[in-house]
Formats: C-alpha cells, sequence, structure tokens
C-alpha cells in the first residue's frame, strides 16, 4: 500500500465488525465464502457469498451433444460424482423411452452406494477436523481412498467415475471384483468401532456438536432440506424408498433417523447410512452373480443423436440430499434446457445463513460440514 | 528521466557461475534449503482440491517431502491453483498471490488451468492461468492423481533447488503484460492494494516492460484505498450490548 493511499478514518466501535469467513479459509468447505457479522465471538448476522465455483453448467451443457454432456455432468458435485451421471443419464432414458437392462441397474446401484460411503467417509473426516481432531481425517481420508482404488478398478477413474450413458453402463465389472469389494467392505466395517471410539462416542467431539445448528422438523420442510440433515429431525424421507428408482424397491435397507436434528444427529444419522449402504452394497455382491444379460441397450449413433422431443425430471437420492434433473429436449442433438436442483443449494446458502446466526465463530465451520455442502453444486 | 533510466534494470538471469564463490555457494544451499521446506497455501478453486486431502494424508504423505499445508497466504511459499477458476474466484487469486511474500511458486493443478479444460467455452471462466499470473509449473490432467501431484511437487522442488523457479521474478518484470490481461478481464477499474510496481523496485527487478500503457491506465484510476468497509447491507453496527 503506498504511503499517500492510505488514509486514517474512524471505524466503528471494533466490538462488533464484519469478517470474511472463506473462500481462502481452512474452515469453509471447498471455494465458499461466509460474510459474518460478529458481536465478541457472537455471529450476529451472515450472508453466504457463493458464486466462486460457477462455471455456467446449465449453459454449457445446451451447447453439447446428449453423449458429450455425460463427461460434464460429474463435474457438478465433486466429493459425489456418481448420482449426478445416473440422474442424467435416467432423465435421457425418460426422453427416449429407452427400457435399461437389469444387470446396468444393479451396477449403478453399486455404483451409487459406493459412491454414497466414499462421500460419507469424506464428510467424517471433513467434520472431525473443524472440531480440532485430525486423526478421523486422516483415517476417513485413507478409508476412502480404498474404495477410490475401487472405483478406479471398474470405471478406470478415480473420482470421476464417468461409468453410466445413457442406456446403461460402460463395462462389466471385471473378475473377481465382488471378492474384493467385499474384503473392502469387511474392513470398512471392522474399522467403525475404531470410528465410534474416535469420533462419534468421543465426548471432545459430542460436546462440541450436541445443540451446533439445530433444526426443527417443521423448519426443515419450509426450507427445502433433504437428506441426511433431514432424516436428523425424524422424518423418515428417502428418496431410495418413497419413490424408488432402479432396484431400490428389490433391496432391504432402513432409513436412519435420529430426534434433535443438530450437527449431532446429523452426524449419527450418516453413520447410520454407512452401515445401511453397506448393506445394501453387500446384498449387490449375492445378487449380481445371477443376473445376467447385457449391460447397454442400444442406442443411435451418439454423434448424431436426435432426442424426442419432451421433457424430463427425475429425482434420486444422492448423499447430501435429493437431487433432481429437469431435462427438456426439442428434437435436436443437444439439450434445450437443463436444470439441476442440488439439495446444497438450499443447505449452504438460506439454511446455513440461519444456523450460523447466534451460534459463536468457533461452531461456523463445524455447523457446514454437518450440513454436508457442496460448494460447487450450489454454484453450478 | 524516466523510471527505466533511474532504477537498474535486471532483465536477464544473474550468471550463476559468475561473482564471489562464498556468495555462490550461500546462494545454492539457500535454494537447497528452500526446496526442502515448502509451506502450502491451496485455495480450492475447483475439482482438483479433492485430490490434495489423500496426498496429504497417510497414503501418498507430502509431508515426507517437507512440503505441508499453511493456511495463511504471508506464510505460504507456493500457491497451489486447483482447477478451474471463475473470473470471481480469479480477483480473489490474485489478491492472494500479491500478499505472498517472495520467492513464491504458482502450481496449476488440472487441465482447466492450462488451456480452461472442460469449461474452454465457459461464459464465467478464466481460461489460461499464466495470463494473469507467472506459473512455474502445470499438472495436466482432469484431475491429476496424487501420484501425479507428488511428482509435480519434487519437479518443483528440483527446479527451486537449481534456481529455476523463478516466475515471481517475471510478475515484476513485465507487470504490464499481467495487468493488461486482468484488466481485459476484471474492468478497468481493476486494482489491487499491493503496490506491485513499488515492491518490483523494491527486489530490483523493475525492468522496461514492468510499466506500460496498462499501469498508466492503473494509475487513472487508482483511487485512494479506504479502511475495508463491507457492504453486506446487514444494517449498520447495533448499539452496543450490555
Amino acid at each position: 500500500m503506498r504511503a499517500e493511499n492510505y488514509e486514517a478514518r474512524n471505524h466503528p466501535p471494533s466490538n462488533e465488525f464484519e469478517i470474511n469467513f472463506g473462500p481462502n479459509h481452512p474452515g469453509i468447505e471447498g471455494n465458499y465464502a461466509l460474510k459474518v457479522k460478529v458481536h465478541g465471538d457472537e455471529i450476529v448476522a451472515a450472508r453466504a457469498d457463493g458464486g466462486y465455483l460457477h462455471r455456467g453448467f446449465e449453459k454449457l451443457m445446451e451447447q453439447r451433444l446428449w453423449i458429450q454432456n455425460i463427461a460434464l455432468v460429474p463435474r457438478i458435485c465433486v466429493p459425489d460424482p456418481a448420482p449426478m451421471e445416473v440422474a442424467y443419464s435416467m432423465a435421457v432414458e425418460q426422453l427416449c423411452g429407452l427400457e435399461v437392462p437389469q444387470r446396468a441397474q444393479w451396477l449403478r446401484v453399486l455404483l451409487l452406494e459406493l459412491s454414497r460411503l466414499a462421500a460419507h467417509l469424506f464428510t467424517f473426516g471433513g467434520h472431525a477436523a473443524t472440531t480440532g481432531m485430525y486423526t478421523p481425517m486422516f483415517w476417513g481420508v485413507a478409508d476412502r481412498d480404498l474404495l477410490l482404488d475401487l472405483f478406479e478398478e471398474l470405471t478406470g477413474g478415480r473420482v470421476y467415475s464417468i461409468y453410466n450413458i445413457p442406456g446403461g453402463v460402460r463395462r462389466d465389472i471385471p473378475d473377481d471384483f465382488l471378492t474384493r469389494l467385499s474384503d473392502t467392505l469387511d474392513y470398512i466395517d471392522s474399522r467403525l468401532p475404531d470410528y465410534d471410539n474416535l469420533l462419534f462416542t468421543n465426548q471432545v467431539f459430542v460436546r462440541r456438536a450436541r445443540d451446533a445448528g439445530p433444526v426443527s422438523q417443521a423448519q426443515a420442510l419450509d426450507w427445502g432440506v433433504t437428506g441426511p440433515n433431514l432424516r436428523a429431525t425424524g422424518l423418515a424421507f428417502d428418496v431410495r424408498r418413497d419413490d424408488p428408482y432402479l432396484v431400490y424397491d428389490e433391496l432391504e435397507f432402513d432409513i436412519p433417523t435420529e430426534q434433535p436434528g443438530d450437527a449431532w444427529a446429523r452426524t449419527l444419522v450418516r453413520r447410520g447410512e454407512l452401515l445401511q449402504s453397506i448393506r445394501i452394497l453387500r446384498q449387490v455382491i449375492d445378487r449380481l452373480p445371477d443376473i445376467g444379460g447385457p449391460i447397454r441397450a442400444p442406442i443411435p449413433n451418439p454423434l448424431a443423436w436426435n432426442v424426442p422431443a419432451g421433457e424430463a425430471y427425475v429425482r434420486i437420492e444422492s448423499s447430501k440430499g435429493e437431487l433432481s434433473w429437469y431435462v427438456v429436449s426439442d428434437g435436436g442433438d443437444k439439450p434445450y434446457r437443463v436444470h439441476i436442483r442440488g439439495p446444497s443449494s438450499m443447505h449452504a446458502v438460506q439454511v446455513l445463513e440461519h444456523l450460523v446466526t447466534g451460534c459463536r465463530i468457533e461452531d461456523v465451520a463445524q455447523i457446514m460440514f454437518s450440513l454436508d455442502a457442496c460448494p460447487p453444486e450450489v454454484d453450478r | 528521466m524516466t523510471d527505466t533510466e533511474q532504477f537498474p534494470v535486471r532483465v536477464e538471469q544473474p550468471d550463476r557461475n559468475g561473482g564471489n564463490i562464498f556468495s555462490r555457494v550461500f546462494d545454492e544451499l539457500t535454494a537447497f534449503c528452500r526446496s526442502r521446506s515448502l509451506f502450502i497455501l491451496h485455495y480450492c478453486t475447483g475439482c482438483g482440491a479433492i485430490e490434495l486431502p489423500p496426498a496429504m494424508t497417510s497414503r501418498f504423505d507430502m509431508e515426507r517431502l517437507g512440503i505441508s499445508p499453511m493456511v495463511s497466504p504471508r506464510q505460504a511459499d507456493i500457491l497451489l491453483i486447483t482447477g478451474y477458476v471463475s473470473v470471481k474466484t480469479l480477483k480473489r487469486v490474485m489478491l492472494t498471490y500479491e500478499q505472498m511474500g517472495s520467492p513464491k511458486y504458482v502450481i496449476g493443478i488440472c487441465s482447466c488451468t492450462v488451456n480452461g479444460g472442460m469449461y474452454w467455452q465457459s461464459y464465467a471462466t478464466a481460461k489460461k492461468l499464466n495470463d494473469y499470473m507467472p506459473v512455474d509449473l502445470y499438472i495436466a490432467g482432469c484431475m491429476p492423481r496424487p501420484e501425479a501431484v507428488i511428482t509435480g511437487l519434487r519437479q518443483l522442488m528440483d527446479k527451486i533447488a537449481a534456481g529455476e523457479a523463478n516466475g515471481w521474478e517475471d510478475y515484476y518484470r513485465r507487470y504490464d503484460y499481467y495487468l493488461g490481461h486482468q484488466q481485459r478481464l476484471f474492468g478497468e477499474t481493476w486494482q489491487t492494494p499491493t503496490d506491485v510496481i513499488a515492491e518490483a523496485r523494491h527486489y530490483g527487478l523493475f525492468g522496461p516492460e514492468t510499466l506500460g500503457d496498462h499501469t498508466r491506465l492503473l494509475e487513472q484510476h487508482q483511487a485512494p484505498l479506504e479502511a475495508l468497509e463491507m457492504q453486506l447491507g446487514l444494517g449498520a453496527p447495533d448499539e452496543v450490548k450490555a
């Protein structure tokens, strides 16, 4: 700063001031910002400041072929990319009236639940780190890496799998993949007592997380909260069960719910979902070898593929909440209009603003991570 | 007398084999030590940030190379740009970059920083990172694996030890060029609190290309800096609570 540019000013009383929480901040999840006004260390007002990750997906998709968009859509939500491509593929299938072979549907469930496991492990790690406990973060990331190895084996990509295409999936499982998957699930199962000791029943964590950012059930329904955050308020709503897609109606799983709706309850719901995902994956391991048939329905030449005019609305349950896609085709080779209703845009903007107001500044990061919002999906 | 005549110009690289032997040994030792203790400020600008936790934690363990994360730009050595930068983010990246103390190194991770990558036609992203700041190393890939990140960091360490990672000097020597690109993206009135030209003089890096049309434009628009006052619309400060 040049000396001649500096001008002393009368600042407002310094007991109350506004600070930037993010975008470049170790406590914020991704490239996202909160502008908060603090009084002492209590937050009196907050405003979410997104847009740092805006890429204009909905516009970009209008300029690319239906098949090219497959490579684009997983980038919308980085920690949990699989639901995006599944939802987009399902929307295109709905427009074309394509019947997806049974085996492809089971493989999609496999991918979705693996992705959910990986996303939840990552969230536990992040949430623990915001309360000052770094060991669960190291463990969560390391265990997630085992799942990423499975992704790599199955799809060729560690994070962005690009495994689904409209009509089915790109390739079948490798030899002995299910055995390795089963071993990995056993390992993660065996790690849970350690996680319980370290995180879920650890008083350091419990006392911090309990009563942090409470949401009542009525508020949650008003604000459009979905997914684990809604189930933490006691409402057992899960798109997988209430509006089944793929083969979820053939699978047995419970919907974990918790009562108070605070950060602690949200974490416990995710822990329950981790177990349910493992349970679903075990059923997939049992059933998949008996399901034969193709993995892909025949589609026309993808480079000159005119999808029939119409509109499709698809909703599925991602690890963050209810994810919906609205796709309109005018009969051309590119989408006419695409809209994505991501769960995080509700969680990270309106809900977060409400929840951090009145809490203390050290709980902001924790509340954000407990909502499991995904900034790239907020901004799109 | 122009500024260029008034201040010494050092455009070419210093001769590493000439000069006093003691200063040469000292320089080499400094470069070696620098390369073995690096603090990363990773600004999670995009997708690539998701491969950094694996690279930093137990499995790939960046810390065995003497590289560890740092939360504040003032103490960081490496600015890691992890993925596409939208225009809004790039402003913050520029502010962060100019806050960092020299010598500083920039690594662009992911294809998006190289040429726009997946978002080459997006209206919201900046395409080539090296138009806006000097980039010492690119790690291409969408997204690069942790192994690639570690290999890239090792290459940067080698470059630093060999005294070749001098991108930050280029920012001072050709400030006009970088500022021109920034102005094209952010508008003519773009300015940062950092006085890059004065810093260029301080480091002895003031060159013929430091000043130019764009810095003249900057001087025209450079308003006196005001004390930071955020306009959140959150209302005036409340009365002091009892």
